[in-house]
């Protein structure tokens, strides 16, 4: 096979964190590459890298034997690199032409001579099977026609070499069928495809080889027909269980919260919840394993009454929800610590002292009259104790939040919502960006908060801290609930193979 | 302590573009072929020297400060009311309309007036909250646009519907109504008390009340606010009304104080000055209400700098306008995270060593 692209010895340092280390990849005419490997394993990392949005830090691309500098994403394009991300990159007030004749070079002079565009583009079309409506507006297109939108324009501006950043995410099964129909046809036309995708059943079905990533580092590259998807799920994972140290335990008692066949945006595997049904008894603490976007943000803004299902219950200690407003859930006694800890959690202009009673200004502790009259001194003695006990370091409490580390946002955070000594407490990827002392700091809380009995909703990408902390595991896959798990002894390779949706 | 050393930095920004913008001033006085020392003196006197000059001043200053405080309020919720003149104006004209023909004098009129200017200027605000919050719709535009409805309504009002004679101009309130002068010497009326309680009062419920606490969160951060159980869209109606409501009353209140009467050209300005002024007070109402003064005072002593030194009352206009660049491209400035970081540098060595 001739060889049409590779990488070696690409390295990517941000700061002292590697987000590629020694990385080597081949890519050969007329094949799929897929890229599997968990959030943060270097896909994109190394993608990017690819099309020329980040320089590597160490290491070569050899493009048909040629070394080549990628040094931006228009000379990734002359390289003839085309990428379709995740999130399409369209001009939706313009018509399909005009999307994929834009940025075009070909027209000598100042007019574009449309008519022969026009038929260049439609003879790329008829041969690759991409079939689009080229005076459409993008707006009024379908998702998976926007993505051949995507793909003839990478296509037209000569792509060799096309990166596929999880296009089936948005797609339903008759247009993933289509997707890889036209993913043969580029294979039997010469040109290559980079396939990134969480899911093993796809995975399988149109990949000639797999190059599975594991922080940052390529851990090996197997053919697809040498491999099932257990093998794919253990290189994935790649760990054996470490012993947690915390005990898990098992509690019966009426459940803090329940969900009864929730539904929320079902159409959109990505973005909603097909049919949920869960609960969470006090004193345990209840993990969600799964893969980034499959459904986790709308569980946990369900669960805080963000927002409402579609059709399904919600129960909040046995009795039904009928408002989906915070303010609700937070009288009931739920407590929230969310997904975007500056955007969701924090008032990043007002002090620690602040956002630490930020819910509690008009109680008697802290207010005359209701909050006619704030006890600013009162507010303050409790700021400088919460700062003590769960160790926020700073230089005041009338510091403005915004400008502490990520770590003691959080504890601010996860201080705020402990002392409102709730029942049920939602606690979302909780310990993202933090440093290990802080990370440990943070799960030391949320054990001390199950031991009074609250009952803990554990959302996060990282699987490690699922295991760690679970005392239940249930994993999401596309708005739905694949199986449940014990806490104790879980079986990784199952979980693992449940998260990609098998 | 913390704080002490927060208010020193943001009150040092206006200082400054003031002092900058003054010196820029002077730099024009030079070319011009003036003595920037005298004329500024002379400025200053025309405003400050004598106890009618104060007078004339505050006077000047009160419904700058009504609108300014106006600006403030709806800012501090994070929505912008740009309507702060039409509020103004609706709440003058239906203030005068109610008094006019029911007919009502003394105290009674005074207090209807001042309230119906209230109502009137609220439910002016309320508008462009209404269609913000349901629709959607974006707030400047439909407040400003409801300037131009305001000040036409009010045209309505004095060349057709209640017009003195043949003046296009309304005949002016009863004398009973008309405020009197706190000091008899000076000229400035109950108006400009009047318009610092309200300042004094929205300091108290923005930074001492738990709604007002909620408010400014609000204005911060809306997602925040909204998962922590805030009702946003209800704080941000509110803040439109209540920042309608104090622009319609300083309306009624400057009719009463010095208008007395509706009139062509009534009001133009007051809207967007209060916007500035708001800005350049750092959304503080205390410092807001100084401010104000200090354009008023910029304003009147103009005029004694033009007929002294013959300094066109141009150069006081742009330094007006040189303070508000300044002072909001200063705020700008803070708002850097490397700023936050050197004055944490400066200020907090001591307290990093330490730990």
């Amino acid at each position: 096979m001739e060889e049409l692209m590779r990488m070696e010895h690409i390295s990517k340092r941000f700061g002292n964190f590697y987000a590629n280390k020694d990385v080597n990849l081949t890519v050969y005419r007329g094949e799929v590459l897929t890229l599997l490997g968990e959030n943060g394993a270097g896909k994109s990392t190394l993608m990017n890298i690819l099309i020329g949005l980040y320089q590597p830090t160490e290491g070569k691309i050899y493009l048909n034997g040629k070394e080549e500098r990628i040094d931006s994403p228009g000379q990734a394009v002359k390289l003839g690199i085309g990428m379709v991300h995740q999130h399409f990159m369209l001009v939706e007030a313009q018509t399909v032409f005009d999307n994929i004749i834009l940025g075009d070079k070909r027209s000598k002079g100042i007019f574009i001579n449309r008519a022969a565009r026009r038929k260049e583009i439609l003879e790329l079309s008829e041969r690759y099977g991409l079939d689009v409506e080229l005076d459409a507006k993008i707006t009024e297109i379908s998702v998976g026609a926007q993505q051949r939108v995507e793909i003839l324009k990478a296509l037209y501006h000569g792509a060799e070499l096309l990166i596929l950043d999880e296009p089936t995410a948005a797609l339903t099964d008759i247009e993933v069928e289509g997707l890889f129909a036209i993913m043969n046809k580029l294979k039997s036309e010469g040109k290559s495809v980079i396939f990134i995708s969480h899911k093993m059943r796809e995975v399988l079905h149109i990949s000639d080889r797999i190059t599975i990533l594991r922080a940052g580092e390529v851990i090996t590259t197997v053919n697809c027909s040498e491999t099932d998807g257990q093998k794919l799920a253990n290189l994935m994972i790649g760990r054996e269980l470490t012993k947690s140290q915390y005990e898990k335990k098992e509690v019966s008692g009426e459940p803090v919260v329940k969900l009864e066949d929730v539904r929320y945006n079902e159409t959109n595997k990505h973005n909603g919840l097909a049919g949920v049904s869960m609960e969470i008894r006090p004193g345990e603490i209840v993990g969600i394993a799964g893969v980034d976007g499959n459904g986790q943000t709308q569980l946990a803004q369900l669960i805080t009454g963000v927002i409402g299902p579609e059709k399904g219950h919600v129960h909040l200690a046995g009795s039904k929800v009928s408002t989906f407003d915070p303010f609700d859930f937070i009288e009931s006694g739920v407590a929230h610590v969310p997904e975007d800890r500056n955007l969701q959690g924090l008032i990043g202009d007002m002090s620690i002292a602040d956002n630490l009673v930020l819910k509690s200004t008009e109680t008697d502790q802290f207010s005359h009259g209701k909050g006619l009259f704030l006890k600013k001194k009162d507010i303050n003695s409790y700021a400088e104790e919460l700062v003590q006990k769960y160790d926020i370091r700073c230089t005041s409490i009338d510091q403005a939040v915004r400008s502490l580390s990520g770590g003691n946002q959080q504890k601010v955070i996860l201080a705020r919502e402990i002392e409102s000594e709730p029942d049920l407490l939602v606690v979302v990827h909780p310990t993202r960006g933090l440093d290990i002392g802080a990370t440990r700091f943070v799960h030391d809380q949320m054990i001390a908060a199950r031991e009074r009995g609250v009952g803990i909703l554990l959302i996060s990408a990282d699987f490690d801290e699922v295991l760690e902390m679970s005392d239940r595991i249930l994993v999401i896959f596309e708005g739905q609930f694949m199986g449940e798990f014990s806490g104790k002894n879980p079986p990784i390779q199952e979980i693992s193979l449940a998260m990609t949706g098998k | 302590m913390e704080k002490l050393k927060k208010s020193l930095t943001s009150f040092l920004v206006p200082v400054l573009s003031v002092l900058l913008a003054f010196l820029i001033g002077a730099i024009i006085m030079v070319a011009l072929g003036a003595n920037p020392g005298k004329a500024m003196a002379s400025l200053f006197k025309g405003a400050f020297g004598t106890t009618a000059a104060i007078g004339t001043t505050l006077n000047k200053a009160t419904p700058l400060i009504f609108t300014a405080l106006c600006a403030c309020f709806a800012y501090k919720c994070g929505v912008y009311n740009l309507g702060g003149e039409g509020q103004f104006l609706f709440g003058a004209t239906m203030g005068f309309v109610v008094v006019h023909c029911l007919k009502l004098t003394g105290i009674v009129g005074i207090i209807v007036c001042i309230l119906v200017g209230a109502i009137a200027g609220g439910i002016w605000g309320m508008i462009p909250g209404i269609l913000k919050i349901t629709r959607g719709l974006n707030e400047m535009i439909i407040s400003i646009m409801l300037n131009y409805v305001a000040t036409l309504f009010m045209g309505v009002i004095y060349t057709s519907w209640i017009r003195d004679t043949n003046m296009p101009q309304t005949p002016a309130v009863d004398t009973s109504l008309m405020l009197s002068k706190v000091i008899p010497s000076m000229r400035f009326t109950w108006s400009f008390i009047l318009a610092v309680v309200v300042g004094l009062v929205m300091y108290y419920c923005l930074y001492w009340t738990s709604s007002g606490f909620k408010l400014r969160a609000v204005g911060l951060n809306m997602t925040a606010s909204r998962f922590n159980g805030f009702p946003v869209k209800r704080y941000i109606l509110l803040s439109f009304i209540i920042s309608g409501a104090i622009a319609g009353m300083g309306g009624a209140a400057d009719l009463l104080g010095t208008q007395y009467r509706l009139i062509n050209g009534y009001g133009n300005g007051y809207g967007f000055d209060g916007v500035a002024m708001a800005l350049i007070g750092q959304l503080h109402p205390i410092a807001t209400v100084i401010v104000a003064i200090f354009f008023a005072a910029l304003r009147v002593g103009s005029t004694s700098m033009q007929v002294a030194t013959g300094v066109p009352t141009s150069v006081s206009d742009i330094i007006q306008a040189l303070v508000i660049v300044f002072s909001v491209a200063g705020l700008a400035l803070t708002k850097l995270p490397e700023f936050e970081a050197l004055r944490l540098r400066l200020f907090h060595k001591n307290a990093k060593e330490g730990k």
